[in-house]
C-alpha cells in the first residue's frame, strides 16, 4: 500500500466518525510515516492524540502488506510506547487509541502500565506486551528495572511523550531523557515523538526531547494553527476603596461571585493555594447554602477516590460548580463546563491560560474567565494578562540540567537488571540534554558513588550496592535490588500525615507542622466539612465528623508562586501606561486611578525610564522601599544583597520583606541610604559572591537536598512489614546534607543543590538582567509622609511573617487602614 | 587530627549536685565522678554503606576521636552510656570501640540499655561493659534510655533516647536548630553524642534552662 493510500484509511475513518482531520494531524501523519522524530504543538482539546495515534498504526498495516505478513499470525511484542504525565489522562488516551485500532482494524491490544497497575497484570504484561502501551515516566523506569529489558523493547518502534511541556520542567523529564538514551540504542530504528502546549522555549523542548537524534536532523515541528479566543473580565467592587490594599483571599467579592456561578450551568473556581480553597469553598457555602450539595472541592491534598468522584461528577453535570487549585490545571477536559473564576493572580500567562481553556470545548467557542483580584494592585495584574495573551506571550519551562541524583537512581536501575557497561552508556548518557556537559572526571565520581561509596576502599569498608564483574556494574544483593526498586522516581512527597475517620476511611493529607499546632477536641477545616482531632496515630490523624464550628483552616507549604519573568515585562508596560494615564485597553486601570493618584500625591509613580525608592521613618524604624517588580524570587535574593552590601558601609541589621512588585528593608536605625545609591548599592558585579556571602544559602541548599537525597536513594522510606534491619536504615536528608557539607564539600550531590538553589529558586539570571536594567533607569528617591499604596501590601506581608498572631494582625492592619482613609 | 576538648563548659546545680556540661556533648557529675554520655549510635555510618548508602566514614572517626579527647580530659570514674550506644546489628565499628575501652582500664564503662541496643549480650560482656537492662537509680537521681512519664517526687531523671535540639530565631528571618541539654524541674534529657544522628526540636516552657551547644561552646539560653 502506498502512502497516499494509507493515508485514505485514517481519512475514511474519521470520515465515518463524522470528523475532518486538522491541518497539522495530516502534516503529523505524513511525518511519521516518512520516518521522522519530531513535536507537535498543540492545545489541549484539538486532537493531538490522534495525530500521532493514527500513522503508529498506519505504519503497522503498511508492514503487514510489505512483509506479507497475514493479521495475527505472530506475536508483534511492544511496538509502541506513550507516555502520560498524568494517570487521569491514560484512561481517555487509552479509549482514543482503542477506537483507532478497531476503526483500522489492527489486531493490537492496547494497554495501561501505571502505578496502579496490579503486580499479576504487570507480570502478564512482560510475557505477553500489548502492541501499545500507554505508561508514565517512572513505570517506564520499572520496566528498565526488569531483568531481560531488551528483549522486551527490541520491537518498539516509537516512543511519544505527551505533554512534554510539563515533563520538561522536573526532573520527570530527566528521567525520560535517560530511558530514551538507553532505548535509543536497544532499538536503532527508533522513533521519537511529543506532544507540547505553547511554551516560550520550544527549541529547548526540542532539544531535550531528542537529545543526540537532533544532530541527524530528520525532524520536523508541527504546529497546529488552533487559536482559542479567550475574554478575560474583572470582577470589581462598586467603589475602589472597598477593594483592600493588601490580602490574598479576595472573599470581600464573594457576593459579586455568586450571581456568576448561579446563572452558569457549571463553574470551576479556581484558587492559587489548598488552603484558600478550603476556605472559598467554606465561605460560598456560608453565603449561598442553595450551593449545597452541588458544590465541591478539588485539591491535591484531598484523597484520590475523592477527586475521582469530583471529577466524575463534573463529567455527568451532577455538579454547579467545583472550587479548586492547579490540581485541575491539567487532565481530561469537562465539557460541561461554562464558566471559569480565577480567584487572585494567577501569576504566570500559561497557567492562566491553561484554566481559561478549561471552558468554551466548542470549535470556535470563546473561553470566558472571571479575574477576581485579592486587593487592589492585583488589578494591574489582570490587566497584564489581557496583555500577554492577545500578544501571545507564555512562559519558558526551564529542563533541569545536570541532575546527578536522577543519574545515580538511573545507574542503579540499570546495574539492578541487567548490569550496564560504563563505556557504552556514558556515550548515551552524554547524548542527553541534560548531561551534554557531563565531564568524564564527573562520570567516574559518579561510578565510584554508586561502587565505594564515595570512599577509599579500605579492607574492614562494607559497602556495598553496586559491583563490578568482568566490566560489567550490577547488582547482586537481592535486598539492594528491592529497595531500590521500591523507591524509583522524582517525585518526592511532603512529609505529611494521613487524615482519617475513626473508622479508617482515608480522607487526605495534611502537613505535620500544622497538625502538632492542634490538640485532640480541636476542630479544624479539611476537604470542606468540620472535623474533630480525636487523636495522632501511627502517622494517622484520626478525626470524626463534628458540627461544632471550626476555628483554623490548614495550609500546606510551598503554594505561592512567585510572578512569572514574562508576567513581569507585561506588568511594568502597565504601570507605565498608569503613569501616562494611557487607560483606553483596561477598564481595570482607570478603575485604579484613585489610588493611583494617592501614590502620585504621597510619593510618585514610576514612568518605565524610572525606578521607584521610597525612603521614611515610622514608630517602626526606617525603611526603605523599592519597586523592581520581578516577582518575590528574585525580591528575597535582591533585599538581602541590598542588606549586605548596605551593611559593608555601616554595621547595620534589617529585617526584610517583599511581594511580586518590591522588597523593604526595616531597620531600627537610620540607613544611609544616599550614601548607598552613591556607592552603586544595586550593581550586577560581583553578584554570585555577594549573594552567596548575604543569603543564607547553606539553608536554602539544605531544603533543596531533600529531593536530591531521596531521588538518589540515601534516604529511604520504608515500607510496610519491613524489619529492624531497614528500620535502622531511616534517617533525613538533613543528616546527609550536614556530613556532606562537613566532610565532604566536592559531593556532586551536593554540589547541585547549591546549584539549583541559584538557578531554581534565586533565579540568579533573571536578577542580574533586572539589576542590570535598574542602573539604566533613573532613580527616583522620594521621602513620603506616610506608606504609600505600593508600599503598605509589602509592610503587612512582613507582619504575617514576623508570626504575630493572626488576630492582632488583622486589627493591625485594620487600624492602618483606618489610619490610611482620609 | 586530633581532637581538642572544648574549653567552654557550663555548670549547673542540680537538687546541690554539680554537674558540667561539655560541648562534646556529656555530662559529668562532679561529686560522683560519673560521665554521663547518650545516644552515640556507633556503627550507624557501617550500617548505612553496607545497605548500599553512601555516607562517609568521618562521622565514625570524629565519634571516637571526641569520646577519647574526652575521657583524656575529664578523667571519670565511671562513664554511664545512657542507651543507643550501637546503631543496630554488629559491624566492625564494634571492634574500634572495644580498643577504646582497653585504654581505660581503671574506668567502669555501664551501659543502661535502649532501644537501638539489639547485639547479643557477648558482645557487650566481650567489652567488659556493665549492663542495666532497667533505669539505673543512683542516690536520688534516675538514668534512663527513654525520658521517665512520670518522675518519682524527691527524684530526678536524666535521660537520652529524644537528641533534643532548639530553634533560636533572630531578625530578619534568621533561624537556627541546635543541639542542647535541657533542664525541667525534675528531668533533664542530654543531647545525642553519635555524629550523624539527628536532632529532634522541643519546645521548652519558661522556666525550663536551656544550654546550647555552638561552634564548640556551651551557651546558656
Amino acid at each position: 500500500m502506498t502512502d497516499p493510500e494509507l493515508l485514505t484509511l485514517a481519512h475514511n475513518w474519521f470520515t465515518e466518525k463524522g470528523w475532518k482531520p486538522f491541518a497539522f494531524q495530516e502534516e503529523a501523519w505524513q511525518a511519521y510515516l516518512h520516518g521522522y522524530h519530531g513535536l507537535v504543538n498543540a492545545p489541549t482539546g484539538s486532537g493531538k492524540t490522534y495525530s500521532l495515534v493514527m500513522p503508529v498504526l498506519l505504519e503497522y498495516i503498511r508492514e503487514q502488506q510489505e512483509t506479507g505478513i497475514s493479521p495475527g499470525s505472530k506475536a508483534k511484542g511492544l511496538r509502541a510506547i506513550w507516555i502520560t504525565p498524568i494517570k487521569a489522562l491514560a484512561k481517555e488516551i487509552s479509549n482514543s487509541a482503542q477506537r483507532a485500532v478497531q476503526g483500522l482494524d489492527v489486531d493490537w491490544q492496547v494497554k495501561l502500565r501505571t502505578g496502579d497497575t496490579s503486580p499479576s497484570e504487570r507480570e502478564k504484561m512482560k510475557r505477553n506486551p500489548p502492541e501499545f502501551m500507554i505508561t508514565t515516566p517512572e513505570s517506564l523506569q520499572l520496566m528498565l528495572a526488569q531483568k531481560g529489558y531488551e528483549k522486551f523493547f527490541k520491537n518498539l518502534k516509537t516512543v511519544v511523550c505527551d505533554e512534554w511541556h510539563e515533563l520538561m520542567g522536573s526532573k520527570r523529564g530527566v528521567q525520560m531523557e535517560l530511558a530514551l538514551s538507553r532505548l535509543k540504542t536497544i532499538c536503532p530504528n527508533l522513533r521519537v515523538w511529543g506532544i507540547s502546549a505553547t511554551i516560550g522555549n520550544m527549541d529547548e523542548a526540542l532539544q531535550a526531547l531528542l537529545g543526540s537524534s537532533l544532530q541527524k536532523g530528520k525532524y520536523r515541528v508541527i504546529k497546529s494553527d488552533i487559536k482559542k479566543a479567550i475574554e478575560v473580565e474583572s470582577v470589581l467592587p462598586d467603589d475602589v476603596e472597598q477593594l483592600p490594599w493588601a490580602g490574598h483571599l479576595g472573599t470581600k467579592l464573594i457576593d459579586k461571585v455568586i450571581p456568576i456561578i448561579q446563572k452558569s450551568k457549571s463553574t470551576l473556581i479556581f484558587t492559587n493555594t489548598r488552603s484558600f480553597a478550603e476556605i472559598w469553598y467554606q465561605k460560598l457555602l456560608e453565603r449561598s447554602p442553595d450551593l449545597a450539595g452541588i458544590m465541591a472541592m478539588h485539591h491535591g491534598s484531598i484523597s484520590r477516590e475523592l477527586r475521582d468522584w469530583v471529577e466524575e461528577a463534573l463529567h455527568t453535570e451532577q455538579l454547579k460548580a467545583v472550587v479548586c487549585t492547579s490540581s485541575l490545571d491539567l487532565g481530561v477536559d469537562f465539557r460541561p463546563v461554562e464558566t471559569i473564576i480565577q480567584i487572585g493572580s494567577p501569576k504566570g500567562v500559561a497557567r492562566f491560560m491553561q484554566r481559561a481553556g478549561r471552558s468554551g470545548h466548542q470549535p470556535g467557542a470563546l473561553s470566558k474567565i472571571y479575574f477576581v483580584p485579592t486587593h487592589s494592585l492585583e488589578l494591574i495584574e489582570a490587566a497584564a494578562l489581557r496583555d500577554a495573551i492577545a500578544n501571545g506571550v507564555v512562559e519558558d519551562r526551564v529542563p533541569y540540567i545536570r541532575s546527578f541524583d536522577v543519574l545515580i537512581q538511573y545507574l542503579v536501575t540499570l546495574a539492578v537488571s541487567d548490569g550496564f557497561r560504563p563505556d557504552e552508556i556514558f556515550q548515551e548518557v552524554k547524548g542527553t540534554f541534560c548531561y551534554s556537559s557531563i565531564t568524564e572526571e564527573e562520570w567516574r565520581w559518579l561510578l565510584d558513588f554508586i561502587t565505594t561509596g564515595g570512599a577509599a576502599l579500605t579492607a574492614y569498608d562494607e559497602y556495598r550496592k553496586v559491583e563490578v564483574e568482568n566490566g560489567v556494574y550490577k547488582v547482586t544483593n537481592r535486598r539492594i535490588a528491592m529497595r531500590h526498586r521500591l523507591s524509583i522516581g522524582t517525585i518526592v512527597s511532603d512529609s505529611s500525615l494521613q487524615v482519617k475517620y475513626v473508622s479508617g476511611k482515608y480522607i487526605g493529607t495534611i502537613e505535620e507542622w500544622f497538625i502538632a499546632r492542634l490538640n485532640p477536641g480541636d476542630v479544624f477545616w479539611f476537604a470542606g466539612r468540620n472535623l474533630e482531632l480525636v487523636r495522632i496515630k501511627d502517622m494517622t490523624v484520626q478525626v470524626r465528623k463534628t458540627k461544632k464550628k471550626a476555628k483554623v483552616v490548614p495550609s500546606w507549604q510551598g503554594g505561592r508562586m512567585p510572578l512569572s519573568s514574562q508576567m513581569s515585562v507585561v506588568l511594568r508596560k502597565k504601570l507605565h501606561e498608569i503613569t501616562i494615564k494611557d487607560f483606553d485597553h483596561d477598564v481595570e486601570l482607570r478603575f485604579l486611578q484613585p489610588l493611583m493618584d494617592l501614590q502620585k500625591k504621597r510619593s510618585h509613580l514610576p514612568t518605565k525610564n524610572e525606578f521607584l525608592v521610597e525612603y521614611f521613618k515610622s514608630t517602626e524604624g526606617f525603611h526603605v522601599l523599592m519597586y523592581p517588580f520581578e516577582g518575590r524570587a528574585v525580591h528575597e535574593g535582591m533585599a538581602a544583597l541590598l542588606a549586605y552590601r548596605i551593611a559593608k558601609i555601616i554595621p547595620i541589621t534589617f529585617s526584610i520583606a517583599m511581594n511580586d512588585y518590591g522588597f523593604e528593608l526595616l531597620s531600627d536605625q537610620e540607613i544611609p541610604l544616599y550614601e548607598a545609591i552613591e556607592t552603586d548599592v544595586l550593581s550586577a558585579d560581583n553578584l554570585w559572591q555577594d549573594i552567596q556571602a548575604s543569603i543564607n544559602s547553606v539553608e536554602m541548599a539544605r531544603r533543596r537536598f531533600r529531593d536530591i537525597a531521596s531521588i538518589s536513594g540515601l534516604v529511604f522510606k520504608g515500607y510496610p512489614g519491613q524489619q529492624v534491619k531497614e528500620r535502622h536504615l531511616q534517617s533525613s536528608s538533613q543528616l546527609f546534607f550536614d556530613v556532606f557539607n562537613d566532610y565532604e564539600s566536592h559531593n556532586l550531590l551536593l554540589l547541585q543543590a547549591y546549584e539549583e538553589v541559584m538557578e531554581f529558586q534565586l533565579e540568579e539570571a533573571r536578577m542580574r538582567n533586572a539589576l542590570q536594567r535598574i542602573n539604566k533607569q533613573k532613580i527616583i528617591i522620594t521621602e513620603p509622609d506616610k506608606p504609600t499604596p505600593l508600599a503598605f501590601p509589602i509592610m503587612v506581608d512582613r507582619l504575617s511573617r514576623e508570626k504575630l498572631s493572626s488576630e492582632k494582625l488583622e486589627d493591625r492592619v485594620r487600624r492602618m487602614q483606618l489610619q490610611f482613609d482620609q | 587530627m586530633t581532637y581538642k576538648v572544648g574549653l567552654v563548659s557550663e555548670e549547673v546545680t542540680i537538687r546541690d549536685n554539680t554537674f558540667v556540661l561539655y560541648p562534646e556533648k556529656a555530662v559529668l557529675w562532679k561529686t560522683k565522678g560519673i560521665l554521663l554520655i547518650s545516644d552515640l549510635h556507633l556503627g550507624k555510618v557501617n550500617h548505612f554503606r553496607r545497605s548500599g548508602i553512601a555516607v562517609p566514614h568521618s562521622p565514625n572517626d570524629q565519634n571516637i576521636e571526641r569520646l577519647i579527647a574526652l575521657l583524656q580530659e575529664v578523667k571519670p570514674e565511671r562513664v554511664l552510656f545512657m542507651g543507643d550506644l550501637f546503631h543496630s546489628h554488629y559491624n566492625q565499628e564494634w571492634e574500634v570501640f572495644g580498643q577504646v575501652l582497653k585504654y581505660f582500664p581503671a574506668v567502669s564503662f555501664e551501659l543502661v540499655m535502649g532501644n537501638h541496643d539489639i547485639m547479643s549480650d557477648y558482645q557487650y560482656l566481650k567489652h567488659q561493659l556493665i549492663i542495666h537492662r532497667e533505669p539505673l537509680k543512683v542516690g536520688s537521681f534516675i538514668m534512663s534510655h527513654e525520658p521517665i512519664d512520670e518522675v518519682p517526687e524527691a527524684c530526678y531523671n536524666f535521660a537520652g533516647h529524644i537528641h533534643p535540639g532548639v530553634h533560636l530565631r533572630g531578625k530578619g528571618r534568621q533561624g537556627i536548630t541546635l543541639p542542647c541539654f535541657y533542664f525541667s524541674k525534675d528531668q533533664s534529657l542530654l543531647p545525642a553524642f553519635g555524629a550523624f544522628t539527628g536532632l529532634y526540636k522541643i519546645k521548652p516552657k519558661v522556666d525550663d534552662q536551656i544550654f546550647v551547644i555552638v561552634d564548640n561552646k556551651v551557651l546558656k539560653v
